[in-house]
């Protein structure tokens, strides 16, 4: 879909005259920007405080501007734990959340090759079995994945096992997941099969066709699917939360959580967290805005 | 191959039945108590509450969000300048994480000096506790819920909206059908397989709810006015260790969300119209 077309009667003026026109589309815009500032009213009020002293928290009126900007909340914020400063949470979050895309894409794009392209005995059932899973809550399977990272060996930790360490929040990620492949699956379909089969009279291989003509024509799909699950990792609270255990292994979200513990009735140092960790996405949402509306459009794909 | 592959997914939920069917605590070996933890679990209290608050927010966060959201794209769905800079406003909410904005909201709901009271406040409304006030608690999670939900089934919905051709409105215009006829008639039935496809979505998350529980109820942990169904789950297995009640609390979890999907896709032939 594109965003910028409009079914076509949205806006047709049935013999109405000029002035109402003008008069409907001011309308319009001040509908829509009074219901857009609404929406972002937790945004504003969160970089306001932010930016506020203590005093002013309590004692001003609450959409006021700040005295100044206060920028000794963001350094408060960012040293509150000694050595393990913000930077260090943001680093882990980063490195997790590539983690995952790269295992993503990796696992996805060649798990979907096989279902679209590759003809195979059972095609269709396990991709009815890959599809179901997609409405099972992972939560109901929180239970015998801590107990298998928890079975598992691993000789580089205290424990001996895989508990208090980051592994168990990307390594799935290489084994693939039913959105990606589903997703990408989809528009491997769409790929005319003369492509391949051209390939293959050239003595292309399987691996070959995968590699030179699927996905380099995927580009948009793989763009919109690394985006997603970059935004879900660096959003992810629950998992983290059940893995990891110490203070420098802690993602930005369990950091922010852990914050909440320290800074109790400290608005303006939450609200500098706050900010700090939505940056990246944020940045990344108003540049590729059309990969997440066309991600979403396609399959539904949500947080 | 193929058992294999079904085995992988099924594989875990299976092996949740089967802890569910033991007392283990991780230190010492799992023992098998047959259907003890599910007779625990109708008697426990909390584990109703937790099945009553997440039912609750179903029921409102699911219907109230698809309208708004339904609403929200029609308004959105104008060729007017500009249009793809009001919609990023509207759209924000979709990137950022429940932890992020919770705690804004949180900050919102504050009994002292939050937004909302002083809003309230200055209109003569009494200040509220929200979060820890037994009936307000639930009510404050869905709104912040719809808030950040609001975005993706908006997008869902535009693409709906852009699919349905402009030659359906002019027959429906020229068969003398108004604003409202064209909407009953054409747009809404046209939409029904969007409708469908958010209301799975909304469905299966509104039993996952964690997160805004999570960062709303700190610090401290949710009340019996708040607890949901995950949040259950991840305080009898990951903060008390007792891996067999957390199953068997992820298997009720799990049929239910089957159940309800089964009842879901049933429904399908009788409402959803395809092109």
């Amino acid at each position: 879909m594109s965003p910028g077309r409009p079914s076509a009667p949205a806006n047709r003026p049935h013999g109405r005259s000029r002035s109402r026109v003008v008069a409907g589309r001011v309308a319009a815009y001040a509908t829509l920007i009074a219901g857009g500032l609404l929406m972002m009213i937790p945004f504003l009020w969160m970089l306001l405080t932010s930016l506020k002293t203590r005093a002013e928290v309590f004692g001003a009126p609450p959409l006021s501007l700040p005295s100044g900007p206060h920028w000794e909340n963001y350094e408060r914020m960012w040293n509150a734990f000694g050595d393990v400063t913000f930077g260090t949470f943001f680093l882990n979050s980063l490195k997790i959340a590539s983690l995952n895309t790269i295992g993503e894409l990796f696992a996805c794009s060649l798990a979907a090759f096989a279902f679209a392209v590759i003809p195979f005995r059972g095609r269709r059932f396990l991709f009815g079995i890959l599809m179901a899973t997609l409405i099972i809550p992972f939560q109901v399977v929180l239970v015998p994945n801590f107990v298998l990272w928890r079975t598992l060996p691993n000789p580089f930790s205290e424990s001996g096992n895989f508990i208090g360490t980051q592994e168990p929040l990307w390594l799935g990620a290489f084994l693939g997941g039913a959105f990606g492949i589903f997703l990408l699956r989809q528009f491997f379909l769409a790929i005319p099969t003369e492509l391949a089969d051209a390939a293959r009279v050239d003595g292309a291989n399987p691996w070959q066709v995968y590699r030179y003509v699927y996905l380099p024509l995927a580009r948009p799909a793989l763009a919109t699917l690394a985006i997603f699950i970059f935004m879900w990792s660096w959003n992810d609270l629950l998992i983290p939360l059940i893995y990891l255990r110490d203070l420098d292994q802690y993602t930005t979200t369990v950091g922010l959580a852990f914050f909440q513990g320290q800074f109790v009735g400290k608005w303006p140092e939450m609200m500098a967290g706050a900010m700090v960790s939505l940056v990246p996405m944020i940045t990344l949402f108003v540049v590729a805005q059309k990969y997440f509306v066309r991600g979403i459009a396609l399959t539904g794909l949500k947080g | 191959m193929v058992l294999g592959l079904a085995f992988l997914s099924a594989g875990p939920i299976l092996a949740t039945l089967g802890i569910s069917l033991t007392s283990w605590d991780l230190l010492r070996a799992p023992e098998l108590v047959g259907l003890d933890n599910y007779a625990r679990l109708v008697d426990d209290k909390r584990f109703l509450m937790a099945l009553r608050n997440t039912t609750f927010y179903t029921a409102v966060s699911v219907p109230v969000g698809l309208a708004l959201s339904l609403g929200l794209a029609l308004a959105l769905n104008q060729a007017i300048r500009g249009i793809s800079w009001i919609r990023t406003m509207y759209f924000l909410p979709l990137v950022t994480s429940a932890i992020a904005v919770g705690l804004v909201w949180a900050w919102i709901y504050s009994p002292t000096s939050g937004l909302l009271n002083q809003l309230l406040g200055a209109l003569g409304v009494p200040a509220q506790k929200w979060i820890t006030d037994p009936f307000w608690a639930m009510p404050s999670i869905i709104a912040m819920s719809i808030w950040q939900g609001l975005p993706a089934n908006t997008i869902i919905f535009l693409a709906g909206l852009q699919a349905i051709p402009g030659d359906y409105y002019d027959a429906a215009s020229v068969d003398g059908a108004g604003r409202g006829g064209r909407f009953r008639h054409v747009t809404l039935p046209l939409l029904t397989p969007s409708l469908f496809f958010t209301g799975i979505l909304s469905l299966i998350g509104s039993f996952q709810v964690f997160d805004q529980v999570f960062v709303l109820s700190r610090p401290g942990r949710p009340t019996d006015a708040t607890i949901t169904m995950v949040y259950f789950i991840y305080e009898n297995g990951f903060r008390n260790f007792k891996m067999g009640y957390a199953s068997a609390a992820s298997w009720v979890l799990f049929m239910i969300v089957a159940v309800l999907m089964f009842a879901y896709f049933s429904s399908q032939r009788r409402w959803v119209h395809y092109q």
